[in-house]
């Protein structure tokens, strides 16, 4: 056995702070720690200690903090959330919860919904969580309206038109999609809000997954919200929960059918199960981000291949995997690799993530508004580092235009793969990401410090995504609760 | 005054080869000396490993650097043309120099061997990612050169793949 670092963590019974150290056995990496009332509790991280120290040192982030923080430190992390004055970094992408309620009982969720509208926030309050979100995060700022479901409330529409009056950049919708796929008017309301991209669950591409789940079929629901969003030109992100005994076993298919919608399908956004909420306790089910990328790699017969995936500009080198592709002739050709080493930063990590949800992930139609509202942040550092879309298509102040750049001789029959490789990039690339968000088993308070993806409440503070999910083995919610 | 004499007083007093403002910017935005692009020259003079126009008014001379191709296209009396690609020429795409079964004459000539260059696919690789592009060949099988379009191309290549690490 051999330690690799010391660890803060969470006893899963309590919830109290404890240490906890992160090991190599038999080439997988475990953590173990010892509350004195509830015993040891060993979790396995990642079944191969060569690709978690691979993660590690290709990941190289600046970061910065908040613009300000809205809460003292008191009792010290995890449980000054608000963001506290320690906490290391700005908000990528903030949260804004608009209702527990939901139209799906799904066997997993972290959400903790229940059908009683008159605990929705009201106007007024969600302005407020608006208006801190302004406040707080750097310019641009980017949210997800979520939930419960956030189509359940009739007034989505003027909620995410008072988030664009508030000034908000970038509006994306979390949702499942029944309410859009069968309400054609209520979707054409909040794309004429200005809404900037849909983030849809999509467990699946057969009805037999989605019936294990929620006991509905809803395939045709989901392919329903891709055609609406295509026509309206909103870009599409699918959502996958991944465990390992419900879809994993149809990744490759997921990406297949996602490279197949493309460019309305800008990415697919892989989020192995973690345990919280209603969650099953027996653990059955969990996935590493590992297996899910040895499982992409297999089902997509090596195209896409587990070094393809390097570290997400996220907060911590563990936290999620990307790969980025183009897609060609129904195949895929990964321009991403692990071997390449870290990127060099040029800005910080939320810069980078907000650049990525809003360039990578809305609709193309909306690339082109938003070059007045986005074109500060998009071409922050240098003009190369636009969206692929905008690099090739407009032709940068880095490159002449596509039509300026094709071989000189008309009638050539040589080859020209690059050329055609930068075509591609115009329309047919996506992003495949995967998310390992943190359960009270897997808890590093490392990771929660430096992280970017915050829960607003509706008393306007800040809590770190995986904080405000995070439940003990008994259902006790760290923060959820609490922050109502 | 041979064309080495007047680049090599480049940058220097009484220079009498010319430079367009819009080339020197061109140089200077890639970061390329003068007396870089006068070394590669007096190399290809000096060995014969170059390209000459089939009319025998320009020439094109490569130099390989470590992240860097650098080509120079110059007259007698001009520096006309200075274009670079970071991507590695690996080879002929299919490995050898197989009979085509197009016109495949370019309008350069190797000036060594006399002998006509080839329009051929060659192999190039950046950042992991390996794909054809039109090069132009000599007949020998191991010298090539690209036109300053193909390398606009490459370039463009090379920041989108540059971009994905941003």
């Amino acid at each position: 056995m051999e330690t690799l670092k010391t660890v803060k963590s969470l006893c899963p019974e309590c919830l109290e702070k404890i240490e906890g150290i992160k090991y190599v056995e038999d080439g997988k990496v475990y953590l173990k720690k010892e509350c004195n009332i509830h015993g040891s509790f060993t979790t396995l991280i990642s079944r191969d200690v060569e690709h978690y120290i691979q993660m590690e040192e290709c990941f190289d982030v600046d970061r910065a903090k908040a613009r300000e923080p809205l809460t003292d430190t008191v009792h010290g992390c995890p449980f000054d959330c608000g963001l506290c004055p320690s906490h290391k970094q700005d908000t990528c992408l903030a949260v804004v919860e608009i209702t527990d309620r939901c139209n799906m009982k799904c066997t997993y969720c972290f959400a903790n919904s229940s059908m009683d509208a008159s605990l929705d926030p009201d106007m007024d309050t969600i302005r407020t969580m608006f208006e801190t979100v302004k406040k707080c995060q750097n310019e641009p700022t980017c949210i997800q309206i979520s939930g419960g479901e956030p189509t359940l409330r009739d007034d989505l529409p003027e909620i995410i038109s008072m988030g664009k009056q508030v000034g908000i950049t970038h509006i994306e919708l979390n949702t499942n999609g029944v309410r859009i796929a069968g309400d054609q008017d209520y979707f054409d309301r909040i794309a004429s809000a200005g809404l900037d991209a849909i983030y849809l669950g999509f467990d699946g591409v057969s009805d037999d997954v989605y019936l294990q789940r929620t006991g509905r079929k809803l395939f045709d629901v989901k392919k329903e919200v891709i055609n609406k969003c295509e026509k309206a030109g909103i870009g599409v992100v699918l959502v996958p929960l991944v465990a390992g005994n419900y879809n994993l076993h149809e990744v490759g298919r997921i990406i297949d059918f996602a490279a197949s919608r493309v460019p309305t399908v800008r990415g697919v956004h892989f989020q192995p199960v973690f345990y919280s909420g209603r969650s099953p306790d027996d653990m059955e089910g969990k996935v590493t981000i590992l297996d899910l990328l040895e499982e992409i790699e297999k089902q997509t017969s090596g195209q896409l291949k587990v070094t393809n995936f390097t570290p997400s500009l996220m907060p911590h080198a563990h936290c999620g995997a990307t790969c980025l592709t183009l897609i060609e002739n129904d195949g895929y050709l990964p321009l991403t690799n692990i071997s390449l080493g870290a990127a060099k930063s040029a800005s910080d990590v939320a810069s980078k993530t907000k650049k990525s949800i809003m360039g990578r992930w809305k609709g193309l139609e909306k690339d082109k508004e938003a070059k007045s509202s986005c074109g500060d942040l998009l071409v922050k550092s240098s003009c190369c580092e636009k969206p692929l879309s905008d690099l090739t298509v407009k032709g940068s102040c880095c490159e002449k235009p596509l039509t300026d750049v094709l071989p000189e001789k008309s009638g050539s029959k040589l080859a020209n793969g690059w050329a055609d490789f930068i075509e591609m990039s115009k329309n047919t690339y996506l992003t495949i990401s995967a998310m390992a968000f943190q359960d009270v088993w897997s808890y590093e308070q490392d990771r929660i410090e430096n992280c970017c993806i915050h829960v607003v409440t509706q008393d306007g503070r800040f809590i770190p995504f995986c904080n405000y999910n995070m439940t003990s083995c008994n259902g006790q919610f760290m923060y959820r609760t609490a922050a109502e | 005054m041979s064309i080495i004499d007047k680049l090599k007083n480049l940058g220097g007093k009484g220079m009498d080869v010319k430079i367009s403002a819009e080339l020197e910017n061109l140089m200077k935005d890639k970061g390329i000396k003068k007396e870089e692009v006068q070394e590669i020259i007096n190399k290809a003079e000096s060995s014969g490993n170059k390209l000459k126009s089939t009319d025998g008014e320009l020439c094109i001379a490569k130099g390989e650097f470590e992240n860097l191709t650098v080509y120079a296209m110059y007259s007698a009396s001009e520096l006309k043309d200075v274009y670079t690609h970071k991507m590695k020429i690996l080879g002929l795409t299919g490995g050898e120099l197989a009979d085509a079964d197009y016109d495949d004459e370019s309008d350069w000539v190797c000036a060594k061997t006399g002998e006509p260059a080839l329009e051929r696919n060659v192999d190039m690789n950046y950042m992991g990612v390996t794909r054809p592009g039109p090069g132009i060949v000599c007949p020998n099988g191991s010298d090539f050169y690209v036109s300053p379009g193909v390398a606009k191309t490459l370039t463009t290549a090379e920041s989108v793949l540059e971009e994905k690490r941003a």
